[in-house]
């Protein structure tokens, strides 16, 4: 039906696979349908309006006859006039008549219509079916329509004539055969226009699709700045276009998050290795005494185990990102879990003149979760309250059971977090101020440890703080929390 | 007391072998996993250290042969891997302890101790060591005589170390034993505690028993 597009828009596929074909396909079946049911429906219209004339004329006629013999029976001359003079007038719509008495003798005939006409044939279809026209073809092929009627003769009547009347269609059926070539030749012309024309409009309005996928496939990680100009465009594809902008902009994000991950790791991983290294080499330079080989031995086992616990939580992130990561869920006391972390941290806070208490508010409930990353989770909490709290402060524990979820909340009056920073606490290896973790030994991956932990748990982790004022983490997990007498 | 030793990363065999013959067991070592299990299955071993990562037959392949046959050696592995699930495997598989590297030395000799400790030790109703003595069924602690003023948690603490004395004691197994804390926690908090409990058991006294094993733990013993 529609012609196939030479030039496809993606090569590799095959063309009945390319939206432009499809499109265009669709554009032409629409119209062909079209103009196929208005054309047919017109066609329709004028064959039966023609039909109903050529009806309406016979039955006109007859019922003249009919009349002139009913009221007029002896008037030959109007009989004469009506069924031989006529139709000779005629030249285009040549119709003929038939008188016959009660016996089927012919009375009068209009001149011609024996030899157009097959009389005998004409007799034996009137005969059956009176006063309906009937289809019959003429002796040269020709086609006419014919009618029979039997008329009662004078008023009382006397006796009954038959009367037969043939009108030659063929100018109708010119008519119609006219209209039809003219039919296919517009459907042969819309045949090939419309898949043409379709295909010109939709591979215009493809234009943009093909342009984001060429900016798709030029971009590669080096250039995710890369966007797709979008203007101009309709709105549905301006908005993909916009879609397609942010989710690059989102890759760009996480890669670039990801890049300087990647250069903190090597940056972490480098000073210690550079320790031992340089320590090492230093050391074997020339001979020492027993206790210099040894400072450096013991120096480059610390820096040794702060490799490991690096490594340890790298791969814990790693591992915390990995669907295959189960939880081993159990039913843990919520209470005695944070009384557990305040307990081991009790002596540093102490030492730093802080009071770590665990809030008299706090619920005594169970609750089905890991119990050593929750309290991996808290520990790393109290771990950086406690380093960032100055002296006669407060750091405070409390866990509260919300419905359907548990929510523990480690809070302190310490210095706070710039506003600016907050967003970005939960990064690895983030820290608000580089220059005091290194000292306190953090590799920088707490609060990420944390938030791991927590989206294993289906919760989340989420941080308030004003300068000055203190910082106030809040852990919530959906854990349906079983209440402890 | 003989330990088999089948790793094939060269240093790593050199060192356990090192520092557990120091230790005064008496050591095999294998490179490959098949020729663990021959020497496995040939010598009477009380206990095989068995790395995961091993060529021509892995860790798993060797445990699961060993358990087969009649051998009654206990099983430590070492892997790279502390993914939940290996762990879960080894065990399945009949090992008898679980070690993740990068792994303190001192962790190792702990596991290994504890594994050939023939019997439990039978229960101390005191412990004593130098002027100090703990009891345990009072819980208290004195020294010289004179009572140390404890918090529950310290008095664990010096009863570990005191109970384990001469055993180099890493942070993260102190952690474990005393705050519940299994994993590896902020282990300069342990540092502080030990500070704390020395400042009242060591400080006051002029001999030392809480000693620094710089970048390895802590170890409990009266100076010579």
């Amino acid at each position: 039906m529609s012609s196939k597009p030479s030039r496809s828009a993606w090569p590799a596929l095959p063309p009945r696979r390319t939206l432009a074909f499809r499109l265009s396909a669709a554009y032409s079946l629409a119209g062909l349908l079209l103009v196929i049911l208005a054309t047919a429906s017109l066609y329709i219209v004028l064959r039966t309006e023609l039909d109903r004339s050529t009806e309406l004329f016979l039955a006109d006629k007859l019922h003249v006859l009919r009349t002139m013999l009913r009221e007029r029976p002896d008037d030959e001359d109007a009989l004469r006039e009506e069924i031989e003079l006529e139709s000779q007038a005629r030249r285009y719509q040549q119709f003929y008549i038939r008188l016959l008495d009660e016996h089927g003798v012919p009375i009068m005939t209009t001149p011609g219509m024996t030899e157009q006409l097959d009389l005998a044939e004409l007799v034996g279809r009137t005969s059956s079916r009176s006063e309906r026209s009937i289809a019959m073809a003429g002796r040269h092929g020709q086609p006419f329509r014919i009618t029979g009627a039997t008329v009662a003769v004078g008023t009382p009547a006397t006796h009954s004539d038959t009367v037969q009347i043939a009108i030659d269609v063929s100018q109708e059926e010119e008519l119609l055969a006219r209209y039809r070539l003219w039919f296919w030749g517009i459907l042969l012309v819309t045949s090939i226009l419309f898949p043409l024309v379709g295909y010109r409009i939709a591979r215009h309005g493809i234009r943009p699709v093909e342009e984001i996928a060429a900016t798709a496939r030029r971009i590669t990680s080096t250039n995710l700045r890369e966007r797709i100009a979008s203007q101009g465009y309709p709105l549905e594809l301006e908005s993909l276009a916009g879609t397609f902008n942010e989710m690059l902009g989102r890759l760009e994000e996480s890669f670039e998050r990801i890049s300087r991950f990647t250069a903190d790791i090597a940056h972490d991983l480098r000073t210690p290795v550079n320790n031992i290294r340089g320590e090492a080499e230093v050391a074997l330079a020339r001979s020492r005494t027993v206790d210099e080989y040894r400072d450096v031995l013991e120096s480059s086992l610390e820096e040794s185990v702060r490799l490991s616990e690096l490594i340890g939580d790298l791969l814990f992130l790693a591992r915390a990102e990995s669907p295959l990561t189960e939880l081993h869920r159990e039913s843990v006391n919520i209470g005695e879990l944070l009384t557990t972390v305040r307990d081991y941290y009790e002596a540093s806070a102490t030492d730093a003149a802080i009071s770590l208490v665990v809030n008299d508010g706090t619920e005594r409930f169970n609750a089905q979760l890991d119990r050593s990353l929750m309290l991996r989770a808290v520990s790393n909490l109290v771990s950086n309250a406690i380093a960032h709290t100055p002296p006669g402060g407060t750091v405070t524990l409390a866990a509260t059971n919300e419905d359907a979820a548990i929510r523990i909340e480690v809070f302190d009056t310490g210095v706070g977090i710039p506003a600016e920073a907050l967003p970005r606490v939960f990064d690895r290896f983030f820290r608000v101020d580089p220059s005091r973790s290194k000292s306190s030994g953090g590799t920088g991956l707490g609060l990420a440890i944390v938030q791991s932990i927590l989206t294993l748990h289906g919760g989340s982790a989420e941080i308030t703080s004003h300068l000055g004022r203190g910082t106030r983490v809040m852990l919530r997990m959906p854990a349906p929390a079983i209440a402890t007498r | 007391m003989k330990i088999l030793v089948i790793e094939d990363e060269v240093k790593t065999a050199k060192f356990l072998k090192r520092g557990l013959s120091e230790a005064g067991y008496v050591i095999d070592v294998a490179a490959d996993g098949l020729e663990g299990l021959h020497l496995a299955q040939e010598v009477d071993f009380d206990l095989v250290i068995l790395d995961v990562m091993l060529p021509v037959l892995d860790g798993w392949q060797v445990l699961a042969r060993l358990r087969e046959t009649e051998q009654k050696a206990l099983v430590l592995m070492l892997t790279a891997r502390d993914a939940v699930h290996e762990r879960v495997r080894g065990f399945e598989l009949g090992a008898d302890d679980y070690l993740v590297k990068p792994f303190a030395f001192s962790e190792l000799l702990a596991r290994v101790r504890s594994l050939l400790r023939r019997s439990t030790p039978r229960p101390q109703d005191a412990i004593r060591m130098a002027d100090l003595e703990i009891d345990l069924l009072r819980h208290r602690a004195t020294r010289a005589g004179q009572k140390l003023e404890l918090t529950s948690k310290e008095f664990t603490l010096l009863t570990l170390l005191a109970r384990r004395a001469g055993e180099v004691l890493s942070r993260t197994l102190i952690a474990e034993s005393v705050w519940d804390m299994n994993f590896d926690s902020d282990t300069n908090v342990v540092d502080v505690n030990v500070r704390r409990l020395r400042s009242k058991v060591d400080d006051p006294f002029p001999v030392k028993l809480i000693h620094t094993v710089r970048g390895a733990g802590y170890v409990f013993e009266a100076e010579p």
